[in-house]
Formats: C-alpha cells, sequence, structure tokens
C-alpha cells in the first residue's frame, strides 16, 4: 500500500527524469573525453596496428629477407610473397603484396618478422577509392616505411622495454 | 638364423636379430631417438651424438646408432641421463650453427630446426663469435654457400664413397676447424649427387636450382613417376600455384629406395622451359601460325585422311618416343591402325629388328629390380650402366660390394664405379664374337657341347675369365644394356646371352631404354602384320606422312640423319609434343601435349610393374594430355572405339596389371649364332663409331633442364679415340676434327682414351652437335678440321 | 712426380699392408712426398691418391687433418713450438716470445730469408721434457730455454 503511494509520488513529481537530468548536467561543468577529429587527436599507444610499411636498414637496404614467416602466419592470408635470388646471393622478394581489404590487423605479420621488417605504423588514416587501391605492393610498402621510418623506429624503441 | 635378442626400450619389450643396433630396436617399437649422422642406408659414423640413450649397467649414455643390441638389455631413450646428454649435444651443435633459418633454404624442413625445437635451449648460453665457414663451389647443381651451417655429420661424404661409388666430398681439418669440400679445384659430378640434398640434415647442402624461389611448407605435394629411365623411380613433385617447383624421391624400396638420380630430380626445369609450345600451330602457305584446337585437329584430320586416300594406308607411319605413357602409346597406335596402318613403333633408337617375331615375350629385366642384390654372378652387355640407370647401377654396386661378381662387357671403357671382376672393352662390330667367346669358355669349362655355329672360335682370356665367374656361382643373370639394344645385331647378341644362360643356368635380363620400353609392346605400339613398318624400315623408305609423338626425330632416333630426310620429305607431319622443336621447319601439324607432370598416365617399368600417377599442375598454356589429344582426333577421323572418359579406362584397356607377367618372356628362338666372315666388319682402314646417349641428352624434357644442361654431362661431345688410333691418322687430344658419316659431319674436339678398342670413334648421339650425322654404329672418317 | 727414390720408398711402405689396403700407406706417402717436394701441392696430393688408389679427397682430408704436412710452402726449417697446458705451464709462452722477437715473425710466417717458419703445434707427447719444438718434424728440441734456442738457431743457419 505504502510502496504504491510512493511509486505515484515519483511518477507524478518526475523525479526520475529530473535525476537524469542531473546527470546528464552534471558532465557539462566536466572535462571532455571527446575530441574534435580530425582537428584533434586522440593520442595513440606506441603498439597501435594501422597501416603496414616495409622497413630499411640505415645504410638503405631493404630488412626483408623474404623468409615468408608472415605470409605463413597471416591468418586472412592477405600476404602473398615471391622470392629469388638478388644478383648478390641473398634471398629477397620479387613481390610483397599485402591485400588491406583481407587484413584484420592482428598484427602477427610484425611478431613473426624476425628482422623486424613489416611493421604495422600508426597510420591509420588511408584510403582507397578502388578496391585495387587497398592492394599494397612492395613499392609503395617500402615507400611508407621510407616516409615514416622516424615515427616507426621512435614506436619500437618506446614498446622495447615490454617485448 | 640365430636366435632373436629380446631387449627393453622404454619399459616396452622388442626383439631383433643379431647385429641389429639399439637404433633399430627403437626403429621397430617406433620409438624416436633423436639423430643427425645415422642414415639407415649409410654406415654407421656416430660422430653427432645426438642419439645418446640410457642403458642400464653403462657409466655413461652410449649412441643408439652405434650401440649393438644385446640380450636382456634395458635402455631408456627418454631418463634423465638420456635427456641431459641429448640437451647437451644440442647445445653443443648449437654453439656454431647460425641462427639464419629464415633465409635458409632448409628452413621448415630442417632435422636441426625440429630436433632443437625438442632438446634445444631457448636461450645461447654462448657469447663468442660463431665460426664462419667459406662458402664451396661444388657445381651446378649442389648450393654450398651456407658452409657455416655443417654440423659434420659427414652424411654426404658416406654418401659419396656408400652410394654413388665415388668420394667428391671430404671432410678436411679437425675439430672445429673441420671443413666439406670437394678436392682442390673438383666439382661434384656423380649423376646421384642429387640426394646429398635430400641427406644433409642442415642447410649447408641445398638445391642450387631451388635456391630461394620457395618455401617447403608453401609446396603442394603429389606422388609422381621419374619418366627418364626404365626404373620409374616414384617421386614427390612439389608444386606452387602451376609451377613445378622441385622434386624430391618418394621412397619405395623395391624400385628406388630412397634415392633418385639427378635426372630425374633436376629435370622438372625443362617443363617450363621457355619453348614451351603452348599453343596449336598449323602450316598455311609455307608458315605455321597458331590456331585454336578445333582448327588444328580438323586440319589433322583432314591431311591425314588425304594422304591415306592418295596413298593408301601404308603410306602413313607412327613414330612414338617411348617416353610416353602407356596411354598415349596405346591411343596412338589405335589410332594408326584405325587408319589402316601397320607401321607403327617406338623403339627408336633400335637398329636390329630381326628379333621381331622371334621373341617369346616382351624383353623385360628377367626378375624384380630388388632380386638384382641377391645374385651371385652376373655378365652386364653393353651398358653405360651409371649414366643410362644410375639407380640400378646402384644396386649392383652394392651388391658387388657383398660377394657378388660383376663382369662387363662393353664398347666403351666408362667406368661404372662398381668392383668389377671382369671387364672386357671391343669394338662394336667385335661384340658378338666377344659373346661367342664367351659362349665357347662357359661351354668348356661345363663341359658342354658348343651351340651349332660357334664351333671354331678361338678361346680368350678375357672370355676365359668371364666364364669361370659365370660357373662359379649359385644364382646368375646376363643382362643386356642399352647398347645392346642398339647395336646393329642386337638379336644375336640377344640369342648369344640366351646361349650364356642356357649353359650355366642363368636368367637373361633386359634392362630397358627408356620409362615405358616394355609398356610399348604392351600397347602393342609396335609394327603388325607381315607389312608393318618398324622404326628402321619407315625412315629408310619414308613414308608420305608421319604421326610424331614426343619425339625429336634428329636427337631420338638411332640414324638422325635419316629421320630428317625422310620428315622433312614428307608431305604431312603431325607432331605431338611439348616443346616448339626442330618439328616447327617441316610439320603441317604441331600440337602441344603436356608433359607428366600435367597429365595422368602410366609407365610400366622394366621389371613390369605398373605405376600410374595423376597430373600434378595444370597444362601450361593450351597445352593438353596427348591421350585427350589423341582422342579427339580419332574422333574426328571416325575411328571408332575411342570412347573413353579417363585415362584409366584406357589404361584398363591397354594392358590390366594381372595380364602383364605372363606376356613377359626373354626368350628368342630361330636365330643363327654363327658369325658370318667379314660381316659387319668395316674396311680395314675405317672407322667405327661407338655412340652413346648422353645422361642429359636422353629425353626432351632432360635437354631443356638448365642446370643438367650445365654439369660436366652435358659438355659439348668430343671425339674419342685411342692414343694408337689417333697417331695413326696423324691426330693429337685437343685437335678440332671433322667426323663425317654419310653426307653429315660434326666438328668436335678430339680425346685420348687408352682403353677404347682399336679403329673406333667414340661420338655421342643425341646431341644437336651430331644431330647431322647417321647411325649410332657404322662407319665413320675423321680428319683434321680447319 | 716424385723421384724414383722416393717411390721406394713408398714402394716399401705399401708392402706392409695387404694389396687390397694400399690406402694405409697415405700417411707414409704425404711424408715422402713431403720430405722431397718441401710441401704437399694439390698436384702432389693427386699424385699420391693416384698411386695408392684413392679417392684425391681422401689424401686430402689425411693431410689436412695432421699438423706436420705443410699445405703451403714453408722455410728452409719448420720450428713447431707446443704450446698446449704442460708445455705452457713450463715456459713455452715465453720461447714463442722469444723465437717470434729474434726471429722478426709471428706464428705461421716465415723469415723473409725462407730460413725459418715458425708453426704452433699441438701436443707432441713429450710433456716430460716440457717445453718442446720440433724441428722439420723430425728433431726433437727438450727443455727450450731462450740460451738453448739461441744455440739452436745459431746451429740450424
Amino acid at each position: 500500500m505504502i510502496q504504491s503511494i510512493r511509486d505515484f509520488f515519483r511518477g507524478f513529481l518526475l523525479l526520475e527524469l529530473l535525476q537524469g537530468l542531473a546527470l546528464t548536467g552534471s558532465y557539462l561543468f566536466r572535462r571532455k573525453l571527446t575530441v574534435r577529429y580530425p582537428e584533434e587527436k586522440a593520442p595513440l599507444s606506441p603498439r597501435f596496428r594501422g597501416l603496414h610499411a616495409l622497413r630499411r636498414y640505415p645504410n638503405g637496404e631493404e630488412r626483408c629477407i623474404g623468409c615468408k614467416l608472415c605470409e605463413a602466419v597471416c591468418p586472412a592470408q592477405a600476404i602473398t610473397i615471391e622470392t629469388a635470388q638478388r644478383e648478390d646471393g641473398t634471398r629477397r622478394t620479387t613481390r610483397y603484396d599485402i591485400d588491406m581489404t583481407k587484413c584484420i590487423y592482428c598484427g602477427f605479420c610484425e611478431e613473426s618478422c624476425p628482422v623486424d621488417s613489416i611493421v604495422e605504423t600508426a597510420i591509420y588514416e588511408y584510403h582507397g577509392e578502388t578496391r585495387g587501391d587497398l592492394h599494397y605492393t612492395k613499392e609503395m610498402l617500402l615507400a611508407v616505411g621510407d616516409r615514416y621510418e622516424e615515427s616507426i623506429a621512435r614506436d619500437r624503441a618506446k614498446d622495447s622495454a615490454y617485448r | 638364423m640365430s636366435a632373436m635378442l629380446k631387449l627393453e626400450v622404454d619399459g616396452r619389450e622388442v626383439e631383433v636379430p643379431p647385429g641389429s643396433t639399439v637404433m633399430d630396436a627403437a626403429t621397430q617399437l617406433g620409438i624416436f631417438v633423436p639423430h643427425f649422422c645415422y642414415h639407415k642406408k649409410l654406415s654407421i659414423a656416430a660422430n653427432c651424438r645426438m642419439c645418446l640413450v640410457h642403458v642400464e649397467k653403462a657409466p655413461k649414455p652410449l649412441p643408439a646408432c652405434a650401440t649393438p643390441a644385446t640380450e636382456g638389455m634395458k635402455v631408456w631413450t627418454q631418463s634423465a641421463q638420456a635427456k641431459q646428454a641429448q640437451n647437451g649435444v644440442m647445445e653443443l651443435l648449437l654453439i656454431n650453427h647460425p641462427l639464419d633459418c629464415p633465409i635458409c633454404d632448409q628452413g621448415g624442413e630442417c632435422q636441426l630446426q625440429d630436433i632443437a625445437v625438442g632438446y634445444g635451449a631457448s636461450e645461447s648460453r654462448y657469447t663468442e663469435p660463431k665460426r664462419v665457414v667459406m662458402h664451396k663451389s661444388m657445381g651446378a647443381l649442389i648450393s654450398a654457400e651456407e658452409m657455416t651451417r655443417c654440423i659434420h655429420c659427414t652424411r654426404c661424404v658416406r654418401f659419396g664413397q656408400e652410394i654413388a661409388g665415388v668420394m667428391e666430398l671430404g671432410m678436411i681439418g679437425r675439430g672445429e676447424h673441420s671443413e666439406i669440400v670437394a678436392f682442390v679445384g673438383k666439382s661434384v659430378d656423380s649423376e646421384l649427387s642429387g640426394n646429398m640434398i635430400d641427406i644433409c640434415p642442415v642447410g649447408a647442402l641445398t638445391s642450387k636450382p631451388f635456391r630461394y624461389s620457395a618455401r617447403t611448407w608453401e609446396l603442394s605435394r603429389r606422388k609422381s613417376v621419374a619418366p627418364h629411365d626404365s626404373l620409374g623411380s616414384n617421386l614427390i613433385v612439389q608444386s606452387k600455384g602451376s609451377t613445378v617447383m622441385r622434386v624430391v624421391p618418394l621412397e619405395n624400396e623395391d624400385l628406388n629406395e630412397c634415392w633418385i638420380s639427378d635426372r630425374d630430380r633436376f629435370s622438372y626445369e625443362g617443363l617450363n622451359a621457355p619453348d614451351r609450345l603452348t599453343q596449336p600451330m598449323i602450316r598455311q602457305g609455307g608458315t605455321l601460325k597458331e590456331v585454336d584446337w578445333q582448327t588444328a585437329l580438323e586440319h589433322a584430320a583432314k591431311l591425314l585422311s588425304d594422304v591415306r586416300d592418295q596413298h593408301g594406308a601404308a603410306a602413313l607411319g607412327l613414330l612414338a618416343s617411348p617416353q610416353s605413357t602407356l596411354e598415349e602409346l596405346h591411343l596412338a597406335q589405335q589410332l594408326m591402325r584405325g587408319l589402316g596402318s601397320e607401321n607403327i613403333d617406338f623403339r627408336l633408337r633400335q637398329r636390329d629388328f630381326s628379333a621381331d617375331g622371334k621373341r617369346s615375350g616382351i624383353p623385360w629385366l628377367g626378375m624384380k629390380v630388388a632380386d638384382i642384390g641377391r645374385l651371385d654372378r652376373v655378365l652386364i652387355i653393353g651398358s653405360y650402366l651409371r649414366k643410362d640407370h644410375p639407380l640400378l647401377a646402384n644396386r649392383f654396386r652394392q651388391a658387388a660390394k657383398r660377394n657378388q661378381e660383376v663382369n662387363l662387357v662393353h664398347v666403351a671403357s666408362d667406368d661404372p664405379l662398381i668392383k668389377l671382376k671382369t671387364k672386357l672393352v671391343v669394338a662394336p662390330s667385335d661384340l658378338p664374337a666377344a659373346l661367342s667367346r664367351i659362349v665357347a669358355a662357359v661351354a668348356e669349362l661345363k663341359k658342354l657341347p658348343r651351340p651349332a655355329g660357334i664351333t671354331n672360335l678361338a678361346i680368350d682370356e678375357p672370355s676365359r675369365a668371364i666364364a669361370g665367374s659365370l660357373v662359379s656361382g649359385g644364382s646368375t643373370a646376363i643382362f643386356l644394356g642399352s647398347t645392346a639394344e642398339q647395336h646393329p645385331e642386337a638379336a644375336r647378341l640377344h640369342a648369344l646371352a640366351q646361349e650364356i644362360a642356357l649353359l650355366c643356368g642363368a636368367k637373361v635380363g633386359f634392362f630397358g631404354t627408356a620409362a615405358n620400353s616394355v609398356g610399348g609392346y604392351l600397347a602393342n605400339c609396335v609394327p603388325g602384320g607381315a607389312k608393318g613398318l618398324n622404326a628402321r624400315a619407315m625412315l629408310e623408305a619414308p613414308r608420305k606422312a608421319y604421326v610424331l609423338l614426343n619425339l625429336e626425330p634428329e636427337l631420338d632416333c638411332h640414324d638422325p640423319a635419316a629421320a630428317m630426310r625422310a620428315v622433312k620429305s614428307a608431305d604431312c607431319v603431325v607432331a605431338l609434343s611439348s616443346f616448339r622443336t626442330r618439328a616447327t621447319e617441316y610439320a603441317q601439324v604441331l600440337l602441344p601435349v603436356a608433359p607428366f607432370t600435367e597429365t595422368s598416365g602410366s609407365f610400366v617399368n622394366t621389371e613390369g610393374i605398373r605405376q600410374s600417377f595423376n597430373a600434378v599442375v595444370k597444362p601450361l598454356g593450351e597445352a593438353r594430355p596427348a591421350w585427350k589429344v589423341l582422342r579427339v582426333l580419332a574422333n574426328n577421323l571416325g575411328i571408332p572405339g575411342f570412347d573413353f572418359d579417363s585415362s584409366e579406362s584406357v589404361r584398363d584397356v591397354a594392358c590390366r596389371t594381372a595380364d602383364i607377367p605372363a606376356r613377359l618372356d626373354n626368350g628368342i628362338s630361330g636365330i643363327d649364332l654363327a658369325t658370318a666372315a667379314g660381316a659387319n666388319q668395316p674396311a680395314s682402314n675405317a672407322l667405327e663409331r661407338i655412340a652413346d646417349v648422353p645422361i642429359y641428352f636422353a629425353d626432351a624434357i632432360v635437354r631443356r633442364a638448365e642446370s643438367l644442361q650445365q654439369t660436366k654431362d652435358s659438355r659439348e661431345p668430343r671425339a674419342t679415340m685411342s692414343p694408337a688410333t689417333a697417331a695413326k691418322l696423324g691426330l693429337s687430344s685437343g685437335d678440332s676434327v671433322r667426323v663425317r658419316q654419310g653426307d653429315g659431319e660434326a666438328v668436335v674436339v678430339l680425346n685420348l682414351d687408352e682403353e677404347l678398342p682399336q679403329n673406333c670413334v667414340r661420338l655421342a648421339t643425341a646431341h644437336p652437335a651430331c644431330s647431322g650425322l647417321g647411325p649410332m654404329f657404322g662407319e665413320v672418317s675423321v680428319e683434321r678440321a680447319g | 712426380m716424385l723421384n724414383a727414390q722416393s717411390l721406394k720408398i713408398i714402394d716399401k711402405a705399401v708392402a706392409k699392408y695387404p694389396p687390397d689396403q694400399k690406402q694405409s700407406a697415405v700417411m707414409a706417402a704425404l711424408a715422402v712426398a713431403q720430405d722431397e717436394k718441401g710441401w704437399l701441392s694439390p698436384e702432389v696430393m693427386d699424385f699420391v691418391a693416384s698411386y695408392l688408389d684413392m679417392p684425391p679427397v681422401a689424401v686430402y682430408e689425411v693431410a689436412t687433418f695432421y699438423g706436420m704436412y705443410n699445405l703451403s710452402p714453408v722455410g728452409k726449417y719448420k720450428l713447431c713450438l707446443c704450446t698446449n697446458l704442460p708445455c705452457a705451464l713450463s715456459g713455452a709462452v715465453e720461447a714463442a716470445e722469444h723465437l717470434k722477437k729474434k726471429l722478426g715473425v709471428d706464428f705461421n710466417e716465415t723469415t723473409a730469408d725462407g730460413r725459418f717458419t715458425l708453426k704452433e703445434g699441438e701436443c707432441f707427447g713429450a710433456c716430460g721434457d716440457a717445453p718442446v719444438m720440433l724441428v722439420n718434424n723430425k728433431r726433437m728440441e727438450s727443455f727450450m730455454t731462450p740460451e738453448s734456442l739461441d744455440k739452436l738457431l745459431a746451429e740450424l743457419k
């Protein structure tokens, strides 16, 4: 009996609504968590797994030795590699393709790489206007690596203590 | 047979015959003991120490591979002591082994890698620099670029000594400075060398042609059968996409054991040769142009039926290569018979067909391949054994090490790398006489009358020695090799071999010249009736039209010059070929057919085993399996009986497995044994040719295998003669000489060989440089060139 | 390749073994060949191999295994100094230093006049006489001291 009267007044006086509004209102004065993308950007972990890149050594030599471990480990089978012996007798890729439409950004390729050649950069702002645009070839991946080497190296250095 | 030994391995009882090792006992129980240097086909070295096991009452762990099993022995392979020993050895081996698995071609199929996962530590305690071993040059087939990886198991060295029969690799230095090398400036030239790649437990010896082209886990594997010799070695063909990447052996203890020859292993490179024929072609207005299959087949059918209508069916001829499958040979002969012609043959390098109709069955090995090892006495007649039959040679090599006595009568001095009892080198024209002398010597020893025709012959010392060897053993066999089959008096050699066999209670066997030398007979791909022309007659009396199956007449026939004359003068040549051969010069229709990796089919090997295989990859371009091409061609010609929907149905019509044994028989009768005086003896001053088929020119596929073509065996052919013969002609070693035979000639470098018979010139056939010359045997003249 | 005198000695060594075990004489044959030629060139090893019906690489294995075979030309006197533990403890290191200074060469080097080659040897089995040195594989020099070495070098001049 008492309970039903209490419920009646609670409904009649819109108490629940006010409670909700009070919560909403309280956020008006708190620190904002949202960022105004693209003017503002959220900070990224050095482990962020974005666009792939193929790295080079400081002397300009490509790191990749064509061991195909990334191809073997890739759960989405997004990587296609062909290898051959280069003139200097080393094993090198003649083809290194990643199909970004297949890739699930799991980072296994990066984990498996014995020479830290294939990496996932912090870049997530890239697009393609056709499906083919997202089919990255060796040249494209090396170009990504060349362009962002500094940040790639910085991220690896930051994360190295935990590996 | 003494009593079996009872022992206990890991708590399980096992019985092994005396002389077994602990390793054998463990293997019998299915217990894996890690090992590197141990190999079941090689001698025991016990130098890797990986197989250390714990043996009761032994103070220290013992190597399982070298410890004889004894009665009541108790062995633990997984005890703390064994484990500790194995882990210790693993750590020792990894001290100097580079951790470069990602770039190592062996990665993924490496015994060291596998065993390191189970027995190695996760981290090395060794911080000192690793040793570095310089790379070595071992020829075109084996890559020894990373000898730092070698763990000195010496399997390759033992393989050379024991299986290949020639020690080409050795281990120099000692301790940490040990290295595997070939002698200064030498390469590895054995025809079995590729097996060293297989037995190397690490990535020190790897395949040069395969190097860095794929990783083991991305290859798909299919069983197949080797098409290059009559043994029918079992293969695993590994492919990636639609390309064959490499070939490795499939173990078959009855045939190839766990080996294959380099020819079987590396010939796959020829499958993707740049001159593969990938589109049907027809000649119109004198030029070849590419057309679709329907046009090409209709054109071929029209040309063939036109020739038949104008000149009669006898104007048609079929020449099929003995490397073709049973199905192809069957359909080809059926097609030709459907057209009404009996001019059918697959024995392209044979000269003497007088045995046709006098044989009691199909010539074959006369026994199982595995039985070769059980023979006591052997006589081999006319065989380049190592080059023609690399793995059969190995059977004899192993048997000769026990107590088989191998006697060789041949026309050339090539060392078979077998411990020979007697070796007799005679001129080809003298071969029948030499055999007759052996017949006489055996008759004399056995105190039996000489067979008719062998009456007045002086027995010489070598014949007596061979006869003495042959009559002294329990089981004896006489084998006829390729040279004996290609000899101008092949039938008589066969009959003489049979006489020797009859006198000393031996078996007669043929090694067989090609993958289907038995299958060709089974498929009835031989001339029939009284009018049917054989391979020789078809070329000497040129036909108006030829159907060529998988062959290059200028390289695959006994008389290349006559063959080329015949096909060039024909009105119509329909060539079914995998390659753009010289058929582009003369053929009216070129039909691209699939080589053995792209078609299903069967080979019947020399011991009469029918082995079928499936396609490994899909045919290249527009090429199609030849059995399908022949079926459609026959349908276009309106020949009945070609309603096959699978190669298996063709195969079962061609021959059933159960029927084969009854059709095999090496008996021969009605051949006159007597040497007609002066017959086959060239004029006193003339030179006699001795032709061999170089191992890597034997068929169209190997001729195009790039790496094999860079080996020592593929060097430009040389004319070889004895120093005395050369002196008579005023020639010396290294001279450039012109060899003339009939209208053809070849300019080659002269070599001297003291063992070669007088007045003979050895010059290979089947090589483009010699394709202008005539028959493999017969008169030639030699003069200084230029 | 080898002179008649050498071949005679080799034949004598071969005769000690059964006829089908000719290769047993390989060490003796190599020693004889080295005495005549001074060192074992590939040609000499090839000759020994064919003389004893052995694969050339098997001869090479033996020649590289033992330290007393010279695979490159050496000086007139090859001084092979043991540096294994007993000798090292008894003064071999000092002796080596002395020789190096005196001759002006390091291990595995030959003096400019072609007279001496200094080599490091493994244990000669004479640890009781340590430190020891072997001269031209034939003469053992025991209890080396700088003085005895000076005397030896003067003698070998």
